[in-house]
């Protein structure tokens, strides 16, 4: 029919159009083809919001700037104790006030320019005076100086014990290239002295290519493909039909399967990463103990623990994991319908009380976690309403404080401090139930510059005690890291940590 | 969710007195559309007395009790919270049927009225109308519901509203189309003459005469919102956690399809037989209300 | 003026939703001067009508501003998306009325029989299965099962042509299946109608045959429904299906706006809605135009 043929040429046209405007975006290699023949496809669950590893505070995006950057010092993957990375060794004075860092020689950028240590102070006290998302982990520091090309000196306020691991835990303290920032757009470029260079980003994936000139030696593969899938069912079969080769989109329920298969190799590990509720202080009943209390023994753990993660997770009524030297083994609650009544009766609170609890349905597991929640305080005389929010909403209504309990999880905890600090102290920055304990404050400022371990350790063992017997926070479990990969693939290690890094994986 | 499909054709040329019982009748002659009538009509009655048919609280949770396969104690099984999902279904239907029911109830009156309105008295009236109802129109139907969420916050009732404001244009189109085309029939003409009022007029006459398009379009957009609230609570906008809604079912079922089907399958099917139920019923009324259709009907012919 | 209309609606409503974009392009931890700074360089200390007008003023140019999460320039970002939706949109379209076209007909040739009902409850149950329910059920099959099929992404075809088509069949099926059904019922609607009317019952009486009484006059007025319908399922289409872009992974403008409410990103949501409106009107110009030539009567 006469209409049917310009509308086909039209619809072919317009098939042709398309395909040039998909087209641009995607520069070499990666863009979905299947990675070339040297490039691990890593099938990720969602986008990064940008790549400036100073402002971000996203997963996604660490994932990637995990390969692209460096820090003076990183974890080691086994046991997270800090090791050197662009800093070959360090000294502190015996007051503890002045931290020597000598740098590494021979480490280029990916621009090729050389590293030193005017590169460091630059990238620190860009942290420092633009108050950006990790300038917190540098509130003791004094001054950056570099009396010389190969020398970085860290005069502190005080003795900071842990410092290794405040300006190495993650890439956020990432060196960048002097006045890098002037010089590129740090949300969409980036210039590191990582084992990869970042090539590309688009809707679908994040492409990074190998740098032959890494310090640690060039990595095995050309490159690595980022690509985003958020459905879990589609991450699973794009794995085990070979199409990407790694995947950390692994919900718990399909462990047990996986582990037995053939076609996907599977690890996991204990994390440092903890799950946690709180009720916000500053709504009544809330700031009541014998309510927080109440709530804390009236929560059957294990059966939270069970619903949202089956095995992947271990219970825990503290925030430090089992494996760790920090860890404090205190669980003063048993869960006790019966108790958590009587509880609640003898501070004469009356029932029912209604509580909204908010959770974000980035995280599907904490969905699931608060309805066991919910079906667990409810015998108790307490209505919880769970509002699952998007990730954005939920942050802004933390913020503001909008909120009657929250829950969520904290990654990426190497130190103690890590753990406890923030969240507790007093106006601490990411003390948004608005807990405050003057014996808490003094026990986690002291143990901030308590140089013993043991000490150290006495002192958050102390901190925590208080912390948990006053559900400031009500901690609920640590989480398994949990990836997959294609059998044959080596040289990668999953780490507690959760940072990925690629850099000596050897395809089969 | 699938766009709403174009304004029912055809719009009757000649007025189609409805004579409600012979309308009932021949469509009671088809065989599909009465099937789905009285499935729908069960459906309903399930969804009404929910709460006797359920044989479980939907909430109630049995932990270790959970993934288990469809038995006799759970006939649909039991989803990963050790829920029974044969009440959370049925709990489910009556929230599905009331979204639907309430959202594009409100919209057939507030399209009506417009529609109404814009045709009947035209000229600028129906130009600000419907250029209103247009920009509401252009505005694609699934970010529209997800803005409105987000400015009011997620849950049942907030979806309702969503899915009402999204349908509004369409009844209004529907309306005008139809009124336009009996606006200008003699009986209205005479009766306008003999001195009536506009409310009697529009109450009296246009709005019977112009009724069928609209129940069928009724029909269609109440199948269509059963699927806009499904759409909207896979993704996580729709009924909040607990309460089941048939989509946050099937968005819950989707994490667990391969070792337990059974979470998705049934609130999958229930939407499936439901909106069929709406859609073959439309189509049904389609045919009996098409005066041209009609009269081969009636008349015997195929 | 109902592009400005359009855009005027999306401006209020997005500042009705609750939730800072300063705030939440900043992250946990900013300084006050950062948020200061970031609010002003985006110009949202300024009132609303001077925000709106300086958008309209800048997007009449073609520059529709940078988004606030992150930076990138908006026209940048629909850019390269709208390759992605484009090519679904229409192979989704193709698909749909390859199945609608030969159904729909079938189904109007003999209507009320046994023929027709099961056509009828066949692309009824296609309308009725939710969009994103399929597409899951066709990755388990044909991605899981039978792996025969990728589970989604897209390639550009001028990368690779034949991955291009291959990551296409699933989502244009998905997608397509449901358009059809909706198609079909106006083919049939309106191919019945076509044989009802007086041209063909005169053709008819007059012992034409049946080449000549399925004339192009014939098929002509069945063609006007049939192409309204599909410019509206079309504008559906590329105004981006969300649920279905999330479950293959396929970077679209569903997506992208999906993304921009949740975070608050105002300049790419007023883009995205903006081209939505456009390619809405855009497809109803198209349409009027085919009307024009298919029937000459009709005069707009």
């Amino acid at each position: 029919m006469r209409t049917i043929r310009p509308l086909a040429l039209a619809a072919a046209g317009a098939l042709v159009l398309s395909a040039c405007g998909g087209g641009e975006s995607v520069d070499t290699g990666g863009g979905g083809g299947g990675g070339g023949d040297n490039v691990l496809v890593a099938a990720v669950s969602a986008q990064p919001d940008q790549f400036d590893p100073h402002v971000t505070s996203a997963y996604p995006s660490f994932q990637v700037l995990e390969n692209v950057y460096d820090t003076l010092v990183v974890p080691n993957a086994e046991d997270l104790t800090m090791e050197p990375s662009l800093a070959e060794s360090w000294e502190t004075s015996v007051d503890g006030l002045t931290w020597t860092f000598t740098l590494r020689e021979g480490v280029t950028f990916h621009d090729g320019s050389e590293f030193d240590s005017a590169d460091v102070v630059y990238s620190y006290n860009r942290i420092i005076d633009d108050e950006l998302a990790n300038s917190y982990r540098f509130a003791n520091v004094a001054s950056v100086e570099a009396p010389d090309p190969q020398t970085v000196v860290l005069t502190l306020t005080q003795p900071t014990p842990n410092l290794l691991a405040l300006i190495g835990a993650f890439k956020g303290m990432s060196i960048l290239p002097e006045n890098a920032a002037e010089d590129l757009d740090l949300t969409t470029e980036a210039n590191g002295t990582g084992p990869f260079e970042l090539e590309s980003s688009d809707a679908s994936s994040t492409v990074l290519t190998a740098y032959a000139d890494y310090w640690g030696g060039a990595p095995a593969i050309d490159g690595v493909e980022f690509r985003y899938v958020t459905e879990p069912a589609a991450a699973l079969t794009a794995l085990e039909n070979g199409e990407v080769q790694w995947t950390d989109n692994v919900p718990p329920q399909q462990v047990s399967d996986l582990s037995g298969s053939e076609d996907v190799e599977l690890a996991s590990t204990s994390s440092v990463d903890y799950w946690y509720m709180s009720m916000n202080y500053a709504r009544a009943p809330f700031d009541n103990p014998a309510v927080r209390r109440a709530i804390a023994t009236a929560i059957d753990r294990a059966e939270v623990t069970e619903a949202a993660r089956f095995e992947a997770a271990r219970a825990n009524q503290t925030a430090i994991p089992e494996d760790s030297f920090y860890y404090y083994d205190y669980a003063p609650f048993q869960a006790d319908e019966e108790a958590a009544r009587g509880l609640l009766e003898e501070a004469g609170v009356s029932t029912p009380i209604t509580m909204g609890l908010m959770v974000t349905d980035e995280f599907p597991e904490s969905v699931t976690a608060a309805q066991v929640i919910a079906s667990q305080l409810e015998p108790i005389g307490i209505t919880v309403e769970v509002e699952v929010l998007d990730f954005a909403t939920w942050l802004d209504r933390q913020d503001q404080g909008d909120f009657d309990a929250f829950m969520l999880s904290w990654l990426g905890n190497i130190d103690p401090a890590d753990f406890y600090e923030q969240q507790h102290i007093t106006d601490g920055s990411s003390n948004y139930q608005g807990y405050t304990n003057p014996q808490v404050d003094q026990l986690l400022t002291q143990a901030a510059t308590e140089v013993d371990e043991d000490a150290r350790k006495a002192l958050y063992d102390q901190a925590a005690k208080i912390i948990v017997d006053d559900v400031s926070y009500l901690y609920l479990y640590n989480p398994d890291v949990v990836q997959a990969w294609v059998p044959g693939l080596s040289g990668y290690r999953i780490r507690a940590d959760r940072a990925i890094n690629f850099e000596e994986v050897e395809l089969p | 969710m699938t766009a709403e499909p174009l304004p029912v054709e055809p719009v009757p040329s000649r007025p189609a007195r409805p004579r409600w019982r012979e309308t009932l009748v021949l469509l009671a002659r088809n065989p599909t559309a009465l099937a789905a009538a009285v499935v729908l009509l069960a459906i309903v009655v399930v969804a009404v007395f929910d709460q006797t048919f359920a044989p479980y609280p939907a909430n109630e949770q049995d932990i270790g009790n959970r993934l288990r396969p469809p038995s006799w104690e759970h006939p649909f099984g039991t989803d990963n919270l050790g829920r029974d999902i044969l009440s959370r279904v049925i709990i489910g239907a009556s929230v599905s049927l009331k979204v639907g029911f309430l959202s594009v109830g409100l919209a057939l009156v507030a399209g009506t009225l417009i529609g109404l309105l814009a045709g009947f008295y035209g000229r600028w009236v129906d130009d600000t109308l419907m250029r209103l109802m247009d920009m509401l129109f252009a505005f694609p139907a699934v970010l529209l519901a997800i803005a409105i969420l987000a400015i009011r916050g997620p849950g049942t009732t907030n979806t309702i509203i969503a899915i009402a404001i999204v349908y509004v244009p369409i009844f209004a189109r529907v309306t005008r189309a139809s009124v336009l085309g009996v606006r200008e029939e003699v009986y209205v003409r005479a009766s306008r003459s003999v001195g009536a009022s506009d409310f009697r007029l529009l109450t009296r006459h246009v709005l019977p005469n112009a009724a069928p398009p609209i129940i069928v379009q009724t029909s269609v957009s109440l199948a269509f919102a059963v699927l806009a609230e499904a759409a909207l609570s896979f993704l996580g906008l729709g009924t909040q956690p607990p309460n089941p809604s048939w989509g946050s079912m099937l968005a819950e079922g989707r994490e667990f399809i391969e070792q337990a089907w059974w979470l998705a399958f049934f609130p999958g099917i229930a939407i499936v037989v439901t909106v069929l139920c709406f859609n073959l019923l439309g189509d049904g009324l389609r045919d009996v209300l098409d005066p041209r259709q009609r009269t081969l009907m009636a008349g015997g012919g195929r | 003026m109902v592009l400005a209309g359009v855009s005027v609606l999306v401006f209020s409503l997005i500042h009705l939703v609750k939730g800072d974009p300063v705030r939440l392009a900043l992250g946990t931890r900013y300084s006050q001067e950062a948020y200061d700074a970031l609010r002003a360089r985006n110009g949202l200390d300024l009132p609303l009508v001077e925000q709106y007008v300086t958008w309209a003023g800048r997007a009449l140019t073609g520059d529709l501003g940078v988004s606030f999460r992150s930076g990138e320039p908006v026209t940048a970002l629909i850019g390269e998306r709208l390759g992605a939706t484009l090519t679904l949109a229409i192979a989704a379209i193709l698909l749909a009325l390859l199945i609608a076209i030969p159904l729909g007909t079938i189904s109007a040739l003999r209507p009320r029989s046994a023929v027709d009902r099961i056509a009828t409850v066949i692309s009824q149950i296609g309308i009725s299965v939710p969009d994103f329910w399929l597409a899951i059920v066709l990755i388990l099959v044909f991605s899981g099962t039978l792996g025969w099929l990728p589970t989604g992404g897209y390639v550009p075809i001028t990368e690779d042509p034949v991955e291009w088509a291959r990551r296409l069949v699933l989502p244009a099926i998905a997608v397509g299946v449901v358009s059809g059904s909706v198609i079909t019922r106006f083919v049939r609607s309106s191919v019945l109608e076509a044989l009802g009317s007086d041209h063909v019952r005169t053709a008819q009486a007059k012992g034409l045959p049946a080449r000549q009484v399925f004339s192009w006059h014939v098929l002509r007025n069945a063609l006007l429904p049939l192409v309204t319908v599909t410019g509206v399922q079309l504008a559906y289409l590329l105004s981006g299906v969300v649920v279905v872009e999330i479950v293959f992974s396929w970077p679209g403008l569903g997506q992208l706006a999906l993304q921009a409410v949740q975070a608050r990103d105002y300049p790419v949501l007023q883009g995205a809605v903006l081209l939505f409106a456009v390619i809405f009107l855009l497809i109803n110009l198209l349409v009027d135009l085919l009307y024009t030539r298919i029937d000459p009567r009709i005069r707009r």
